[in-house]
């Protein structure tokens, strides 16, 4: 394990929460909302780790999980924080990593996740314009492909 | 170095200008594809058993299993199946042919598989009776 | 039913075809799974761009989506068709995040295969974007040598794999091919052909003034902004940042491959050329060591269709920069998650950024540069500031614009931009805020 992500499991205690080391380089550590903003600020800026490589939703059931994924030399870490399915609201990092700011829009429209203080935020990266209201976001495990496909009026063509 | 107009391009020009062209004749003379190359997909009906293994594994969901009856086994009736395959919407990737245990299945070498009719592409030599 | 923006905007491109016929044959990738369309929306002040809005997603494929309900094995060959340069890279990288999860090991062997296949198509790569810069920058001639010698790597590959393109020799711990017998010496011969003339067409940029005039200067971004928007690949090296994958967590057999990592840091155009070029030479090298040395032992090992639960993520190298894939299982036969993010993806601030100040005869090349996994833009909408107009260019009038701006001689008379705007089709009063 580097020095890095050793000291960011101290900081890490420090906080509250625990770092967990998966396989082979790879830590995960999960983080509040509230703290959120501070810790990745910690990474960026006192432990230099610049490079965010992307954020992936995922559907846990009752939350979304948002996953921040770090990257530094041979190391991965990966920073997770949840939010309600009923209120998917969640603080947005675009301050700190300016390069977030596509990856958030995309989450926007793939989850129905509002991230606060991202510029384009209610602008569609990935949908159409015409994309129905009331169908769930494509990526929820209760959104199905024939459901969109019906709705938007496509054929497919060989079942 | 010193910049130029036309400098270090005109000995190339002059090079292929002298040499005979790099385009192939096809379709006017016939072409030579490699030992390896992934052309269309062709089944022995001999060796088949019907064990769908195929049928699972093909990504394109090319290959669907046809009853063609019952046979006697001992005191038993087994189903006899075999394969159909639409080779419209093969990707030429050969998991078929690495999971068939009788080795039944082999990708040729035959490209030329164009055809404005998609019945052309239906491979029924294995549920042929 | 009105008409949706979708269909406003075809209904645009026909009356644009109508207009100038023989402009839009689309320069079209010749591989279809190759790219995808982006559309940008440029606001001019005169003839500089301002503010760049971009809109992607025209050939969103929903492939995240369908990779939860296909069995692990099958994804494989659905995430190498992500693009068709980068296909292998897209399955090794895939297969390495779930190789992980099932604790085997990858063989020696495999690794080194991996790796001679993954620089192949590195070289391939590049010369197909050297080939596309010449003719965007309106020297056609260099395309065509450039394409012509694209055929050698080819012809490796389709010996080595039996595909040009979608190589599909990955599998789960290991390949899915052996080397063929007899290949090396042929390898080493048609590499040492390939980085000759990559030092020739060094010596044609370097020195021909088509090549220069368009290409010396622009495409500025300071190292600050490409680092804090997470540039990668060759956009990040390009102004200094060793970032490299290969280099900063090897994976298959680059910790025992001898790695050249490229940088410059002129930051223009230019030196991205030269930088690919160099990348050229430096992956031929790789290829050249890792046939002359290719380990003994098996190639695979066989791993079962159940792969245990967790998550694992992986990154690797593509010709564009750096591939991620992130994959979670629930212990089935299908994955619960799979993330894939593309280079041109992490590029894209970047780029936008780069685009930011330049003049519009420079777009094509400006974005050609960045090596965009997409259709070359085949619509993009313009708004100028100064007369509040906006209109509509297919990527083929932006190229014959850019060529008559630099090299006036050829075209019959210098034209205007106004000229130019005046004659398209879609040309209209809108206010900024419609736009």
């Amino acid at each position: 394990m580097s020095e890095t992500v050793t000291r960011l499991g101290g900081y890490a205690e420090e906080v509250g929460t625990k770092l967990t080391t998966l396989r082979k380089n790879e830590s995960i550590v999960e983080v509040g909302q509230d703290n959120l903003k501070t810790f990745v600020s910690h990474l960026v800026n006192d432990l230099h780790v610049h490079h965010l490589m992307t954020i992936t939703g995922l559907d846990l059931g009752q939350n979304l999980g948002i996953t921040y994924h770090f990257s530094m030399e041979r190391d991965t870490i990966h920073v997770r924080t949840l939010v309600p399915k009923t209120k998917p609201v969640a603080v947005s990092i675009v301050d700190i990593v300016p390069g977030s700011i596509l990856y958030e829009m995309e989450l926007h429209d793939m989850f129905g996740i509002e991230f606060v203080g991202n510029p384009w935020k209610d602008q569609k990266l990935l949908l159409p314009d015409d994309w129905p209201n009331d169908l769930p976001p494509p990526l929820l495990k209760s959104s199905k492909a024939d459901q969109i496909r019906k709705r938007l009026g496509l054929e497919v063509a060989k079942q | 170095m010193p910049r130029r107009t036309a400098g270090a391009a005109v000995p190339e020009m002059f090079r292929f200008m002298l040499e005979k062209p790099t385009t192939e004749a096809y379709p006017f003379k016939p072409i030579q594809v490699p030992e390896r190359f992934r052309g269309k997909l062709d089944i022995d009906p001999a060796k088949c058993t019907g064990c769908q293994v195929c049928s699972l594994v093909c990504p394109a969901s090319v290959i669907t299993m046809v009853d063609l009856g019952t046979r006697k086994v001992g005191d038993r009736e087994l189903k006899v199946r075999r394969p159909l395959f639409d080779l419209s919407s093969c990707i030429y990737c050969g998991e078929c042919v690495d999971n068939c245990a009788f080795n039944a299945l082999e990708l040729t070498k035959q490209f030329e598989v164009a055809t404005p009719n998609k019945a052309d592409l239906m491979m029924r030599k294995a549920i042929a009776k | 039913m009105s008409a949706t923006p979708d269909q406003q905007r075809r209904e645009e491109s026909a009356g644009l075809m109508e207009y100038s016929a023989e402009s839009l044959v689309p320069f079209g990738p010749i591989h279809p799974a190759l790219k995808e369309p982006e559309y940008f929306k440029l606001v001019l002040e005169g003839e500089r761009i301002i503010d760049v809005i971009p809109r992607i997603g025209y050939v969103h494929r929903g492939l995240e989506k369908a990779a939860e309900s296909r069995p692990w094995v099958q994804n494989m060959y659905m995430f190498e068709r992500t693009c068709g340069i980068c296909s292998f890279v897209h399955s090794l990288c895939y297969g390495q995040a779930v190789e992980e999860l099932t604790m085997f090991q990858v063989p020696r062997r495999a690794k080194f295969i991996r790796t001679i296949i993954a620089e192949m198509e590195r070289i391939h790569s590049h010369l197909l974007w050297v080939g596309l810069m010449g003719h965007w920058a309106g020297f056609d001639t260099l395309f065509m040598w450039v394409w012509n010698d694209r055929e050698v790597v080819l012809d490796l590959v389709e010996a080595i794999a039996g595909n040009r393109v979608h190589k599909s020799m990955n599998a789960f711990c290991g390949v899915r091919r052996d080397m063929p017998e007899n290949m090396e010496e042929r390898i080493v011969e048609r590499m040492k052909f390939l980085t000759d003339r990559a030092r020739y067409y060094r010596e044609i940029i370097d020195t021909e003034e088509t090549m220069l005039k368009r290409t010396e200067n622009i495409g500025r971004v300071s190292a600050e902004t490409a680092e804090k928007l997470c540039a990668v690949g060759p956009m990040a090296r390009y102004v200094g940042l060793r970032r490299d994958v290969r280099l900063n967590d090897p994976y298959a057999a680059y910790d025992e491959v001898p790695l050249d990592v490229v940088t410059t840091t002129d930051g223009d155009v230019h030196a991205l050329l030269r930088l690919r070029l160099d990348e050229l030479v430096a992956s031929a090298n790789m290829v050249t060591y890792a046939v002359q040395n290719l380990p003994d032992g098996p190639i695979r090992v066989k791993v079962p269709p159940i792969i245990p639960a967790g998550e694992h993520s992986s990154h690797c190298e593509a010709p564009r920069g750096e591939i991620f894939y992130y994959v979670k299982s629930s212990g089935g036969r299908t994955p619960e998650r799979v993330k894939s993010r593309q280079p041109t993806m992490a590029n894209l601030p970047t780029a936008l950024e780069m685009l930011k100040g330049q003049t519009l005869a420079d777009i094509p090349v400006v974005l050609t540069a960045i090596d965009p996994c997409f259709g070359c833009m085949d619509r993009m909408s313009f708004y100028d500031t100064e007369t509040n107009r906006k209109w509509t260019w297919s990527g083929e009038e932006l190229r014959q614009f850019g060529i008559n701006y630099y090299f006036p001689e050829r075209a019959k008379r210098k034209p205007a931009l106004a000229d130019l705007v005046g004659r398209s089709a879609s040309v209209e009063q809108c206010s900024r805020e419609e736009f």
